[in-house]
């Protein structure tokens, strides 16, 4: 694992991580996404309040003020869960998969028409445009409508017939819900938590718990055309957020760039870039360009519209 | 004002076809229902049913001689705003054959001016909104117990600058069990267009969704079993798309294929630049599924694993180069996968150089195991 072998680089990932979430937060106060469903009309979840909270503190007081440290902003933004979800360090595996790089390098040998980053960049812009568009909508989803949880794990394991891509999946949502239960849950949700506005945060909360009992006591292949609960990632990743009390924004923000992070992790492994030019990468507009045009393009695409746009990622993760 | 009938309704749409196969006693499949409208056209190849030779031929799991049907369009293909909307239902114990006879599904782009591409069918079609703009078919078909559907039709072509969404939903009993269940096999590909007039993925939209739902009637509960979906965008706007294309060849050359000197270049070797544009044919899945197919999924996951992984082939070597002798595969011109997925699917990808080449590895698969053949006849082979 990258981040046991190098400890030191992890520290350095998390102080430009933390630096490039107050961008990013910047960048989602001022970005054009369409207002979220009515079905959810209570605004505290949105980082809308959190704009109105500061722009009144500093309306009402001096502008000295600024300087000031204010512990109720923080804790209103949902900094703390923010931070504890793109952590490299959170044990969810995400790094053990490469997303069909190894294969993509494969079957790409370097020719006289490209070099090797050059077809990584390309690979890395197919593979957000192929996540977002084949699971962010489950992430979207499961935020929306966290009671829906089991319908969206059928229909996502329905939907993914490549068995490489479905394992990954699983594993991974398993690990979160693993991390949920045995380092978030005691404190997320705590009645004071659970006091929140957002009555969504409580159903999301029963969502997770209703899904993991149902895990636990399931036996595989119980039946032919009933599975029963599977743990994938999308929906889980959706549904946790809405428990740990972030936004809509932040939690498919967060999933793309976490899949970028993946990537890019796993092209260090192979040895086609360096850590710095990973990292210059990671910190790039053109990568926050881009994964913020997938999360816009897919921001309305309900689960069933999802759909594979790159489907020779299929064939080549199927045939490594 | 003259009182409309409450049936007239379902059937009064363009483009819609409604099917129903029983099986009437002592044991004689009758299509019970048979409606179609303009522009679709829907024809058993013989009254009712398929006559068949010899009845004692009938294998002891085929519980009655399938009935062929044909799915036509006026034109031999869909216009721009053309919606087809075809449901079968296949009553328990009956078999269906469906078959495309004029060949592939075109998928014409009406001109800006209205100006229609095939003569004389149908009106030119007003100036339209994005979406009525867009040819539509779904499908959707329900098999009932120990019933099973054979649906190999013809690939889609989408013409240069088409848009085209489809939607094919296939629900089995879920209540059935064993040699009860209802099968299905069922065949999805579309192509670059019309390679003789240069055409290369150049279509504006396709997409593309299969879906095998379980349904219980007695409950009235259904669940996704199977979902295919894909979308082949060619996102004018964006970057991913625009990336490798110049601005003087804004019109048609950009979107899914940006490079228009693909020429000599094998598809193999173009993967590095574009792999939206490797595969210059291919499918989304080639699904079986049931007691009927049992034999055929066995056997494709067989070949399927018999051949050679990566490493062991030589994923540069151009599809010229290779000696007659070898297979389509061997020498690189399909690219396939097989997997047994969830409630006993077997899923089947491919990709090819071109439709020839697909269609001939397919259809020598299909033949080579030779349960189609045996179960549904060879007519259910038309279109490979």
């Amino acid at each position: 694992m990258l981040f046991e072998d190098r400890p030191q680089d992890l520290e350095s990932e998390i102080a430009q991580l933390e630096a490039r979430l107050h961008d990013m937060r910047a960048q989602l106060d001022i970005s054009t996404y369409p207002t979220p469903p009515s079905s959810h009309p209570d605004k505290s979840w949105t980082m809308q309040s959190y704009n109105n909270k500061t722009t009144n503190n500093t309306t009402t007081t001096t502008s000295k003020n600024e300087q000031l440290f204010r512990p109720s902003s923080v804790r209103a933004s949902s900094l703390h869960a923010l931070l504890l979800l793109s952590d490299s360090a959170l044990p969810l595996g995400s790094f053990a998969y490469s997303s069909g790089l190894e294969s993509y390098l494969a079957h790409n040998k370097p020719s006289r028409r490209t070099n090797p980053v050059t077809s990584f960049h390309h690979f890395l812009k197919l593979s957000i445009a192929s996540i977002a568009s084949t699971s962010l909508p489950y992430v979207l989803a499961g935020y929306r409508r966290p009671e829906t949880l089991d319908t969206l794990d059928n229909d996502l394991d329905a939907s993914t017939p490549c068995i490489v891509a479905q394992r990954a999946s699983v594993a991974q949502g398993r690990a979160l819900i693993g991390v949920w239960e045995r380092a978030f849950r005691v404190s997320f949700a705590s009645s004071e938590q659970t006091s929140s506005s957002d009555t969504g945060v409580t159903t999301a909360i029963n969502a997770i718990d209703e899904f993991s009992s149902a895990l636990k006591s399931s036996f595989e292949d119980v039946d032919e055309y009933d599975l029963g609960p599977r743990g994938h990632f999308a929906p889980l990743w959706g549904v946790a957020c809405r428990a740990m009390g972030l936004d809509l924004q932040q939690t498919a923000y967060t999933f793309v760039l976490n899949h970028a992070k993946a990537v890019l992790s796993a092209a260090v492994r192979a040895s086609v870039m360096g850590p710095y030019q990973a990292q210059n990468i990671l910190a790039s507009q053109s990568l926050q360009d881009t994964i913020m045009g997938r999360i816009e393009r897919e921001w309305n695409t309900e689960p069933e519209e999802a759909g594979q746009v790159v489907p020779a990622l299929d064939f080549r993760i199927f045939n490594s | 004002m003259p009182i409309r009938s409450p049936f007239e309704s379902s059937i009064a749409k363009p483009g819609q076809g409604n099917v129903v196969l029983s099986l009437l006693p002592p044991n004689n499949p009758t299509l019970t229902t048979l409606t179609y409208k303009y522009p679709l056209k829907l024809v058993p190849r013989a009254p009712g049913f398929v006559p068949t030779p010899d009845p004692a031929a009938l294998s002891d799991s085929c519980p009655s001689r399938p009935v062929h049907l044909y799915l036509l369009t006026y034109g031999g293909g869909l216009l721009p705003g053309d919606h087809i909307e075809v449901s079968i239902k296949l009553e328990p114990k009956t078999r269906m054959v469906v078959t495309t006879p004029q060949g592939s599904t075109k998928i014409f782009k009406t001109e800006d001016n209205g100006v229609s591409v095939i003569k004389g069918h149908r009106k030119k079609m007003p100036a339209n909104d994005h979406l009525s703009d867009m040819s539509q078919q779904s499908l959707d078909v329900r098999i009932g117990r120990q019933s099973a559907l054979c649906y190999l039709p013809d690939p889609s072509v989408p013409y240069q600058n088409s848009r085209y969404a489809q939607v094919q939903t296939f629900t089995v009993d879920a209540a059935a069990r064993g040699e009860q269940r209802s099968s299905l096999c069922v065949l999805d590909w579309v192509t670059q267009g019309r390679t003789s007039r240069g055409e290369n993925w150049n279509f504006r939209f396709w997409k593309g969704r299969n879906e095998v739902w379980a349904a219980d009637e007695k409950t009235g509960k259904s669940r996704l079993l199977l979902r295919d979906s894909v979308i082949l965008d060619d996102e004018q706007e964006d970057e991913l798309a625009t990336d490798e294309s110049d601005d003087d060849n804004e019109d048609s050359s950009h979107g899914l294929n940006p490079q228009p000197d693909g020429g000599d270049v094998p598809p193999q070797a173009q993967a590095g630049l574009l792999p939206l544009n490797v595969i210059q044919e291919r499918t989304r899945p080639h699904g079986v599924v049931g007691p009927v197919f049992d034999k055929l999924g066995s056997f494709l996951i067989e070949q399927f694993t018999s051949q050679p992984r990566i490493g062991s082939r030589n994923w540069s070597s151009s599809a010229t180069s290779s000696a007659p002798e070898d297979s389509a595969t061997a020498r690189g011109d399909v690219t396939w996968t097989a997997a047994r997925v969830r409630a006993g699917f077997v899923l089947v990808k491919f990709g090819a150089k071109d439709f020839e080449t697909a269609k001939h590895w397919l259809g020598g698969l299909l033949r080579e195991e030779g349960s189609i053949v045996r179960e549904f006849g060879e007519e259910a082979l038309f279109c490979l």
